[in-house]
């Protein structure tokens, strides 16, 4: 073989070889960038991205003037991994020193809230995680932070705070510790206050930071919109105080006050005592953890005559000059009778001498006057029988037997407040209605919701009702003032220089198949009478050793005196009507 | 396969141009170059990045501790027990002025404690209240209530706008 020839294999040979290796290195390169390109760049995408959940803010709960009732705020879990606990090395000054083990958790115990003795046994062990401390605040996780211990880390999660406590929290409600609402506007409202939460996936280097341009959102993050009251936190705080003190002095069940904006229908107080503090809700019996006001159902007694006298104006069965006997007791054909709270001789009684003296055979002999089914309407019309248009969680709609099962007693104990049952609401916004000059409002609790950027979510739609006309509302106002002018009780829920309509009322309990001995005592009213501004109502539910609803006036005149300072409400220029009959003569005055 | 053999002149002329080489190899030192230094200004963002989001989160967190501390100052609760600390007692008696009429509605009377209905310190519990108001000895000894306190009613005494001007505010 010539030496050309023996070139020429060789070149052969190695362009043979060569077009192998390109071939198998080619393949290689085919596999790996066609046919496994999408697993191979998953399994690379998956060893260095990190996805991350953007937590949406829960909106603010914000009372009548923006402040806030409840608000969203971060909390930590305090965690360590035992396994890793040593020595801390710290470098002051560029000196290192060395903490022992015991000297770290001398440091850590009184942030943590736990002795020595509880706090090393949980830094023992093998394992790669031991709680120290759950839901600590933003400032006691900065003093842990700055320690610098590498084996203590953080879980950060929201949680809710309520800054005004217990101001409120009948309405407010509350979350669970998992953050899911349980009571409350917090629960009703939740689609409205929660948000989305978002969620971004992005791209991480060996030594754990973020390769620029890496980083997607995936799920943009929605924050929740805020709720916005009617309450006026400081007006509900002062009635939430006058009840504690009322229910501590009177040893009472428990107490509640609404305050109504009459015009309007808003809510600016819903006050109860004892009441949650939605910071602590397990502080509170469970009995106490709701709304009374929305949700407790009560005969309502003798406040329920101011209605009935409405009814009678209104239908035209009686004027206001109108006199009827009442007596002592009424003795009723079907065996049953009537008596009055006090014993007297017969009484020749105007309606206004009815709600003055609160006779209940008074407002017998006027009621009957108007047919039942009339009655029955109007107690329809002023709200009775159904929830309002709240919806709020667990309402009542208290109990109005429809007329035509209406049998015996039925038929009249309803003028004096009895045989039927209503909610604080309910017979808030009777008296509402009376003072609106006859027109009944929805209520108002909840003014709006409004997205993180002020776009409104959620309004109230509001409808008016006419119970009674603006005439006989006006007139039933003027002799619902002739109580606070006169009555014996009455008289004590007055405030100097604004004229105040009112009703007491002192409601028998019902126990078993009869009355107890303990009362419901309530003053709903009504100021100023020319031109009314507030609704207060207030009922004290089984107060001790209280058989008159003389304990009613003081927080009733309190927070009405309170209302009418606070809105800068100017003292009545008018005085009240001298012609309107209401002593025991059927004669006005005295 | 044919193996053709060149002559010398033609070898040279097919052989490349050392200049070209060159401009060849700096472009791509330069590409190298300036990949290198993109990488590393990006990479300095990136830890200025993190360093920033951290400094954001602290800042974050700093916000929070103060706010917590304002909330529990201006609750009712915390006022309401200030108040009470400071003698001060809700006076319901109230006295309105009417700006346009200059129209006084009511009288001023002190307030007090014996007579009114409300207690001053609180009694809504309020599991949130951390930070409260702090008197020194000296602000609650000079508080010392007194019910005798002389109510200026005489309204001449009150105002004196002798150049119709009003006077300047000390409150900033």
């Amino acid at each position: 073989m010539g030496t050309h020839a023996k070139l020429t294999s060789r070149l052969t040979a190695f362009v043979l070889l060569l077009f192998v290796l390109v071939g198998a290195l080619g393949w290689r390169l085919v596999d790996f960038q066609v046919v496994r390109a999408e697993e191979i760049q998953e399994k690379s995408l998956e060893r260095r991205s990190v996805t991350q959940t953007l937590t949406a803010l829960r909106g603010d709960i914000l009372d009548s003037s923006g402040q806030v009732l409840a608000r969203t705020v971060f909390r930590y879990d305090v965690n360590a991994a035992p396994k890793n606990v040593g020595p801390v090395f710290r470098a002051e000054d560029g000196v290192v020193t060395e903490h022992s083990v015991e000297a770290i958790a001398m440091e850590l115990a009184p942030l943590l809230g736990l002795s020595l003795e509880e706090l090393l046994p949980r830094l023992e062990g093998d394992s790669e995680y031991a709680n120290l401390a759950k839901a600590v605040d933003a400032a006691t996780y900065n003093a842990i932070r700055d320690l610098r211990v590498p084996w203590i880390y953080f879980d950060q999660f929201s949680d809710r705070l309520y800054p005004n406590g217990a101001v409120a929290g009948n309405l407010i409600g509350f979350v669970g510790s998992d953050g899911t609402p349980l009571a409350g506007l917090e629960r009703q409202f939740n689609s409205c206050l929660a948000g989305v939460d978002g969620q971004e996936k992005y791209e991480r280097s060996a030594e754990g930071v973020r390769i620029p341009t890496s980083n997607v959102v995936t799920q943009p993050t929605q924050d929740g919109g805020n709720l916005n009251l009617t309450i006026d936190s400081n007006l509900q705080f002062f009635a939430q105080q006058v009840l504690a003190d009322t229910v501590a002095e009177l040893n009472a069940d428990w107490a509640s006050a609404i305050v109504i904006e009459v015009e309007t229908g808003r809510i600016l107080a819903a006050a109860e005592a004892p009441t949650v503090d939605p910071n602590d809700p397990a502080a509170t019996d469970a009995e106490n953890r709701g709304s009374k006001i929305m949700q407790f159902a009560f005969e309502p007694g003798s406040i329920m005559k101011s209605i009935s006298s409405a009814m009678v104006l209104d239908s035209g069965a009686a004027n206001e000059f109108e006199t009827k006997m009442a007596p002592d007791r009424l003795q009723l054909d079907y065996g049953e009778s009537i008596k009055d709270s006090f014993d007297h001789d017969d009484f020749d009684l105007s309606l206004a001498g009815v709600l003055r003296y609160s006779s209940n055979t008074g407002i017998y002999a006027f009621g009957m006057e108007v047919d039942e089914k009339e009655r029955f309407n109007y107690l329809q019309d002023f709200g009775f029988g159904t929830t309002s248009g709240l919806n709020f969680e667990g309402e009542s709609s208290g109990i109005l037997r429809p007329y035509e099962d209406w049998q015996y007693a039925d038929k009249y104990t309803h003028l004096f407040g009895q045989g039927v049952s209503v909610t604080a609401l309910q017979m808030g916004f009777a008296y509402q209605a009376i003072a609106n000059g006859g027109v009944r409002l929805d209520p108002i609790l909840v003014d709006s919701c409004t997205g993180p950027g002020g776009e409104v979510l959620y309004e109230p739609d509001q409808k008016g009702y006419r119970v009674i006309s603006e005439a006989n509302a006006d007139l039933n106002l003027q002799l619902m003032e002739k109580v606070v002018e006169f009555g014996g009780v009455g008289k004590t829920a007055a405030i100097e220089d604004y004229r105040v309509a009112g009703k007491t009322g002192t409601a028998q309990i019902r126990e078993g198949d009869g009355y107890g001995d303990r009362y419901a005592i309530s003053f709903y009213g009504v100021a100023p009478v020319e031109n009314p501004r507030f609704v207060v109502g207030v009922t004290i539910y089984r107060p001790e050793g209280v058989s008159n609803s003389a304990k009613a006036t003081p927080p009733f005149k309190a927070i009405m005196q309170q209302a009418l300072k606070h809105y800068r409400v100017p003292p009545s220029t008018t005085t009240s009507r001298d012609d309107i009959p209401s002593n025991r003569f059927g004669e006005p005055g005295a | 396969m044919r193996v053709l053999m060149l002559s010398e002149q033609d070898a040279r002329k097919l052989r490349p141009s050392v200049i070209a080489g060159l401009i060849f190899v700096l472009g791509i030192v330069l590409v190298y170059v300036v990949q290198l230094s993109l990488n590393m200004v990006l990479t300095q963002d990136a830890y200025k990045l993190s360093q920033l989001m951290a400094e954001k989160r602290q800042l974050a967190t700093e916000v929070q501790i103060i706010q917590e501390e304002v909330d529990s100052l201006a609750s009712p609760q915390n006022l309401a027990d200030a108040a009470n600390r400071l003698g001060m007692v809700a006076n319901p008696a109230s006295v309105l002025l009417d700006i346009r009429s200059g129209k006084v509605f009511g009288d001023p009377v002190p307030a007090d404690p014996d007579e009114t209905a409300v207690a001053s310190a609180n009694m809504v519990a309020n599991a949130a209240l951390g930070t409260v108001s702090e008197f020194s000895p000296s602000t609650i000894a000079a508080s010392g209530f007194d019910i005798s306190v002389a109510i200026v009613s005489d309204a001449d005494s009150a105002l004196a706008l002798d150049s119709g001007l009003i006077p300047a505010s000390p409150t900033r």
